[in-house]
């Protein structure tokens, strides 16, 4: 990396109070596509066609302003047609490109073509104001729209109007994204899919865009090709200027806009530990999660949502799914999902596994989540409210939909079901009477289904760690949710931003109750996995092996790193550092000590995440 | 002899995961280029062209949700069951 050019002016505005060229400014917004981008910005002008001309016309001008307007949309459609037969079929977007095909439809479309026309037949106004009302009409429209995928399509009839607003204003503008110096940072207030697909892959290395979140179609696209992308950032395309160096940490959702040499070397630092990972971590993804001196090997599984994830997991080298959850399924809908539909969801996963367990966990969400009809609103404390199981128990013909879709999609292969927020034995009691009352149900009707479905307990509230020695004497296995159990355990939500520094995985709490869950796995005999997120931080390895965890389900993309790890070391290593974690009194200091030790043993070999150690 | 023209209705599951998203959507449009008859859909009292993006994309309609499929002409059947391919389809998803 050079150093910037212009240092010593900026050195100068700096002085001068302003701090659009501060050193180290650092924008948060939403990592979207992971990995680590550096160099010069290149900031997408935003072309304004909010302020347009409007003027009421005369009669005998109607028809030319028709025919402005058709030769506007005609252009805009030639356009997006020529955009799209330059890119060749291989281009690593691939199928992603339909969306240039959407929007050429969307001109073509009546509410927005003729809607336009008649506002200025009738209305009289001249096409640029008649379009922006139409286009007005039309995203207010999405807005009552409670999906929020399908709320943000309203972005795909902006950028369209906006392409035909060019046309009529003459601003011709186009974005020249085919034509980007090497090492380019796209900073942007949005991007549009034609903008998108157009940018010459070899020259960009990141996004930062102000606008959208995961479902943007710049997230998609960044996705697909591969490059570190941060949206949200609000504000990032006024405070960065083209020329500016910038680092896009597509994992964290940071950026850093002329950041100190020291903080490039930092991040060049771990961007080179992140591209080694990328080419080494997939071998070590195949091979399996087996400690070094060969005398314990742990199950690696994968957290999933959709069934398409599976083959992520596969190809990160997963050996089963830890944790399906189902809430998906439940989500942004005025009605609950069918025995049937359920099923099929279950079935694809379970299947797409065989013969790996798959386990699924019932649904674990506030009532205030799912369908209106549910009543359950008005909580003062959600967290500790009708949820999960409770709800579950409290709404039995919901509960039993999908304990049947469950038990019948078992019998299709390798499969767990997993009870969240279990707190006391009546309701593992309660679950089991139900679970019995539908196998029941389900064998008078002669229906295929896994009578030997295995059960297990989310252990994620404080009280079940209490008496977790009693109910594992009635499951078949225990699987500890981290995040809500540290959550509920420290008293600490993790997104409240005044108390969430109190959070901490290695918290001398933390590893006391885990020590009794995998305790009291061993003296029932039931295996104990681990499915939150501290199951995915290489840094937590050694003391889950130490302290006898039997499974570790984690983020696909966490698979290869955490297997490489286990790999590396030895049980005698991890019973030590285990000792010796266990010998403090400090979350601060175990974490210290846990990762100097990682680093003083594989130099630079594992990317550690350094905001924590120097906290 | 005069032809037949046929007027049916049928309802329709939403079975895909994202719901009748924007592929969903353009497919739809793009596939009934190839018939003649006057296709509809309603939900929850709003009724839209199946020939318009906007449409099918204001129609909000989520996973789950169903959909009454009218169509009117001589290829109302084929119509319907394209309709019911189309979002019935376990589309790859948008991530």
């Amino acid at each position: 990396m050079k150093n910037a050019p212009t240092a010593n002016t900026k050195e100068a505005v700096d002085m001068n109070g302003s701090n659009d060229n501060q050193t180290n400014l650092y924008v948060r917004g939403v990592g979207v596509s992971s990995g680590v981008g550096i160099g010069q910005a290149v900031v997408i002008e935003r072309i304004s066609t909010e302020i347009c001309p409007k003027r009421i016309i005369n009669p005998e001008e109607v028809p030319l302003e028709i025919a402005r307007f058709e030769e506007a949309v005609k252009s805009a459609a030639e356009r997006l047609k020529n955009i799209k037969s330059e890119i060749d079929a291989q281009h690593p977007l691939g199928d992603h490109l339909y969306i240039l095909d959407t929007h050429i439809l969307l001109l073509e479309d009546r509410m927005f073509f003729e809607g336009t026309k008649k506002a200025i037949a009738s209305e009289r106004q001249n096409a640029e104001w008649a379009l922006s009302e139409i286009l007005l009409q039309i995203t207010s429209a999405f807005d009552t729209i409670e999906d929020e995928y399908l709320r943000e399509r309203a972005r795909d009839i902006h950028f369209v109007g906006e392409r035909v607003l060019k046309n009529l204003m003459g601003v011709h503008s186009e974005r020249k994204m085919h034509q980007l110096p090497p090492n380019s940072i796209i900073v942007a207030h949005d991007l549009s899919p034609a903008d998108t697909a157009q940018i010459k892959r070899e020259s960009v290395l990141g996004f930062a865009i102000d606008m959208g979140g995961r479902t943007s179609h710049t997230a998609i696209m960044a996705r697909s090709l591969k490059m570190p992308a941060v949206t949200g950032l609000e504000k990032v395309s006024r405070v960065v200027q083209t020329g500016d160096t910038i680092i896009v940490d597509g994992s964290t959702g940071l950026v850093i806009a002329n950041p100190d040499p020291e903080t490039i070397y930092r991040y060049r630092e771990r961007q080179e530990v992140y591209r080694k990972y990328h080419l080494s971590l997939l071998t070590f993804g195949k091979l399996p999660a087996v400690t070094r001196d060969g005398s314990r090997s742990v199950r690696i599984s994968a957290n999933i949502e959709f069934a398409d994830e599976i083959d992520i997991a596969v190809s990160h080298g997963s050996e089963g799914i830890g944790l399906f959850r189902t809430e998906y399924l439940f989500l942004g809908r005025k009605d609950f999902p069918s025995e049937e539909e359920q099923f099929e969801a279950y079935r694809k996963v379970v299947r797409g596994n065989n013969p790996d367990p798959v386990t699924i966990r019932t649904l674990d969400v506030g009532g205030d989540k799912i369908a209106a009809n549910l009543n359950v609103t008005g909580e003062a404390n959600p967290a500790l409210g009708l949820r999960a199981i409770r709800l579950c128990l409290h709404r039995r013909d919901i509960f039993r939909t999908q304990l049947r879709a469950i038990l019948r999609a078992a019998a299709y292969g390798n499969c767990r079901l997993l009870i969240p927020m279990i707190s006391c034995l009546t309701e593992i009691h309660n679950t089991k009477k139900f679970l019995q009352q539908v196998k029941d149900e389900l064998a008078a009707e002669g229906a295929e289904f896994q009578q030997g479905l295995a059960l297990g307990i989310l252990v994620e509230v404080p009280s079940a760690v209490a008496i977790v020695d009693l109910l594992a004497k009635e499951v078949d296995f225990l699987s500890i949710g981290t995040n809500d159990l540290i959550q509920y355990a420290l008293a600490i939500d993790r997104v409240n931003e005044h108390v969430n520094y109190l959070y901490d995985t290695l918290h001398p709490a933390i590893l006391r109750l885990i020590r009794q869950i995998t305790n009291a796995g061993v003296v029932s005999g039931v295996p104990v996995s681990m499915c939150g997120e501290m199951a995915g931080d290489p840094v937590n390895i050694p003391i889950l092996l130490g302290l006898g965890i039997n499974e570790l389900s984690m983020h696909p993309l966490a698979i290869p790193m955490v297997k490489k790890l286990i790999r590396s070391i030895s049980m005698d290593e991890c019973v030590e550092l285990t000792r010796g974690a266990f010998e403090m009194q400090e979350a601060g200091e175990i974490h210290r000590y846990l990762e100097a030790w990682i680093n003083e043993r594989f130099p630079g070999d594992f990317f550690l995440d350094e905001s924590r150690s120097s906290s | 002899m005069t032809v037949e023209i046929e007027s049916i209705e049928e309802t329709l599951k939403v079975t895909n995961q994202l719901g009748l998203h924007a592929r969903v959507a353009t497919m739809m449009v793009q596939a009934m280029r190839n018939f003649a008859s006057q296709v509809t859909l309603i939900k929850d009292g709003m009724e839209v062209d199946a020939r318009s993006v906007l449409g099918l994309l204001l129609l909000a309609a989520t996973p789950g949700s169903e959909i009454l499929v009218r169509a009117h002409g001589p290829d109302s059947k084929a119509a319907i069951e394209e309709i019911g391919r189309l979002i019935r389809d376990e589309e790859r998803t948008d991530s």
